[in-house]
């Protein structure tokens, strides 16, 4: 290997002092793993958590507001000669339809961000089976749209989305409502509205999401079994569920597509602030974790290099006085530093990978969450590596600075 | 003859700990070839002077001419490099890196220079050594050898860029007479056979005596040259 004398002379000084490059490289070791675990857990929790919102939320929900009494109508009424006021506006009462939704649903398949639709009208009902009662939330969809936005078919623990599809008169229900009612595949359930309207419906699929206020209350069915229940046309539609490319856009997305349609937008995000927060909160603890160890990692460096210089002043007063340059003497430090930050980096990148995966497989058993959910991403351990890196640098490059200063002169006349 | 070194008026003052005139209107100038000693009391500024014309010190007044090129006012960037290939420099301790062999320690400087190839600077090297007798002590680390060979890896360091001028800040002062013995004529063939210039600071009168010339320091001026 061919290497310059600047190189070959940090190698010789970091090989004959083993043990304290090997307890620097550890320090570094240490904060690098433990970035790359924090880092993988924290995002694996995030993940975890969003999924968790998103399996029963979509990314944008489309629907039409209470709008306030506007002066339009007396506007055409009366002309613009005057300036029409209405004095304290109230919000018009409406029946919260999105209008056409067919146009809506034409308009929005041309955006190329959005990845799934799905037009829902819900209603909330009473679920009743032989004689016992529950309160619930039916959902008129179209299923198959629906299982493409939710995935419903990977949580029915009986039935299929294929079976409801076909037969109009069918319905799917969660775990909880199943087991609360003693409804099986097959049986028939009635459903009453508030106006006292009813219907059977019989049960084609039970689901399971483990959120119990969905698997106790939700369920799904035609949505024209929905608009009958309500009577209404079949063309009452009150939600258009849109899933998008990149969820985190959901917001500046339903802004554009407030303005496409003149429906008010509501991102996932705005429906989950508090779940939200307490991510970023998360991510500012595991971050501030992982700063303090790297800092604390630099300065162990910082002290071994110190420590190293004082003990070679000697030395570097010779290099100088055989014409060795400042920049050089830096060269040497530096490249001393920096190995060791490229050992410690190594090293902590295939521990924190071992943490990682050892913890992956802790059993938690608490709720919906049965393993810890941990994350396995390059770009953490190229950061992990990178700051590692970096910290070595400035760590070495204070006491390279000093030593270059040394004055040969004083040093050799002692 | 050529000149090999000049100086022409050198004043220096130390600051600390009140200021202090060390050397007070230095002038002479060194040919080629010449084996000089500096001698002098304590304290009568020979050292401060050598380390003056070694371009290390740079804080004083005065011109330095070293193969007519002129060094004072130049900073680092540029006499280290210079340093490096025009003069070599033997201490009163060997200073040798004791985490390298004796064959490391005295390619580091040529290394430092890249003007030959590492083979190239291996194989000087190894002649240096031969020169200087301690060929055999090639790959012992330079902590593990005596006294005296210590210092004569020092020398073949000095010498391994070729420079045509050595200085030596008392070279034997920490030697027995026999090894003194050995640097002197060791010395006397470097000028004799290969023309370099030695410049040496010493209180060892013997030593002195038997040079070309003595150069004689009292209170940091030239008493005689």
């Amino acid at each position: 290997m061919k290497m310059g004398v600047n190189t070959e002379i940090a190698f010789t000084y970091l090989i004959s002092r083993k043990k304290q490059t090997l307890v620097a490289a550890l320090g570094v070791t240490f904060g690098i793993s433990m970035f790359i675990f924090m880092n993988s857990l924290i995002t694996g929790t995030n993940e975890y958590s969003e999924k968790a919102m998103l399996s029963a939320t979509p990314h944008i929900r489309l629907y039409k507001d209470h709008a306030m009494s506007s002066a339009s109508l007396l506007d055409n009424y009366l002309g613009r000669q005057t300036v029409n006021l209405i004095v304290n506006p109230q919000l018009v009462p409406d029946d919260n339809r999105i209008d056409n939704p067919e146009a809506v649903m034409q308009l929005l398949k041309r955006n190329q961000l959005i990845t799934a639709m799905s037009s829902q009208v819900s209603a909330n009902v009473l679920y009743s089976h032989g004689g016992v009662q529950e309160n619930g939330n039916l959902q008129g969809v179209d299923i198959l749209q629906q299982d493409k936005m939710f995935d419903i078919s990977s949580t029915l623990v009986s039935g299929s989305v294929k079976a409801l599809d076909n037969n109009p008169g069918s319905i799917l229900i969660g775990v909880g409502l199943a087991e609360r009612l003693n409804l099986q595949m097959g049986d028939h359930i009635n459903i009453t509205t508030s106006q006292g309207i009813v219907k059977s419906l019989q049960v084609a699929g039970i689901f399971k999401t483990t959120i119990k206020s969905i698997d106790n209350a939700r369920s799904y069915c035609h949505a024209s079994a929905v608009q009958q229940l309500l009577q209404r046309d079949r063309a009452y539609i009150t939600d258009i569920f849109i899933n998008i490319r990149d969820h985190h856009q959901a917001p500046a997305i339903g802004r554009q597509l407030e303005q496409l349609t003149g429906f008010t937008a509501e991102s996932w995000q705005s429906n989950n602030e508090t779940a939200l927060a307490g991510q970023k909160i998360r991510n500012i603890i595991a971050n501030s974790v992982v700063i303090t160890i790297l800092i604390v990692a630099g300065f162990g460096i910082y002290n071994i290099l110190n420590m190293v210089i004082y003990e070679k002043i000697r030395e570097i007063a010779i290099l100088k006085a055989t014409g060795f340059q400042g920049k050089d003497v830096i060269g040497i430090f530096i490249r001393q530093a920096l190995f060791i930050g490229m050992i410690g980096a190594i090293a902590g990148m295939v521990f924190g990978w071992l943490i990682s995966l050892l913890v992956s497989h802790v059993y938690i058993g608490a709720g919906n969450v049965t393993y810890l959910p941990v994350t396995f991403r390059i770009r953490h351990y190229v950061q992990g590596g990178l700051f590692g890196i970096a910290t070595s640098f400035f760590a070495g490059y204070i006491p390279a600075l000093r030593a270059s200063k040394v004055d040969p002169v004083q040093i050799i006349r002692g | 003859m050529s000149i090999a070194l000049q100086c022409d008026h050198i004043n220096k003052y130390f600051t600390e700990p009140q200021r202090f005139r060390v050397l007070n209107e230095v002038s002479f100038s060194i040919n080629q070839g010449e084996f000089v000693s500096i001698t002098g009391k304590s304290g009568s500024g020979k050292s401060t002077l050598l380390y003056i014309l070694s371009t290390m010190d740079t804080d004083y007044e005065g011109a330095l001419y070293i193969h007519e090129e002129q060094l004072s006012g130049k900073g680092q960037p540029v006499l280290a490099p210079f340093r490096n290939a025009h003069i070599g420099f033997i201490f009163q301790f060997h200073y040798l890196l004791p985490d390298f062999s004796c064959l490391r320690n005295v390619m580091i400087p040529a290394l430092r220079a890249g003007r030959w190839g590492r083979e190239e600077v291996e194989a000087r090297a190894y002649e240096k050594l031969r020169l200087l007798g301690v060929e055999d002590q090639a790959l012992k680390p330079a902590s593990k050898i005596s006294g005296g060979q210590q210092q004569r890896v020092a020398i073949a360091r000095a010498l391994i860029n070729e420079p045509a001028i050595i200085m030596g800040d008392e070279p034997t002062g920490n030697l027995d007479s026999r090894n003194t013995a050995v640097v002197f004529d060791m010395f006397r063939k470097l000028t004799a056979e290969f023309n370099k210039t030695i410049i040496t600071v010493t209180h060892d009168n013997d030593f002195a005596q038997r040079c070309d010339r003595i150069i004689e320091m009292v209170d940091g001026s030239i008493v005689s040259t």
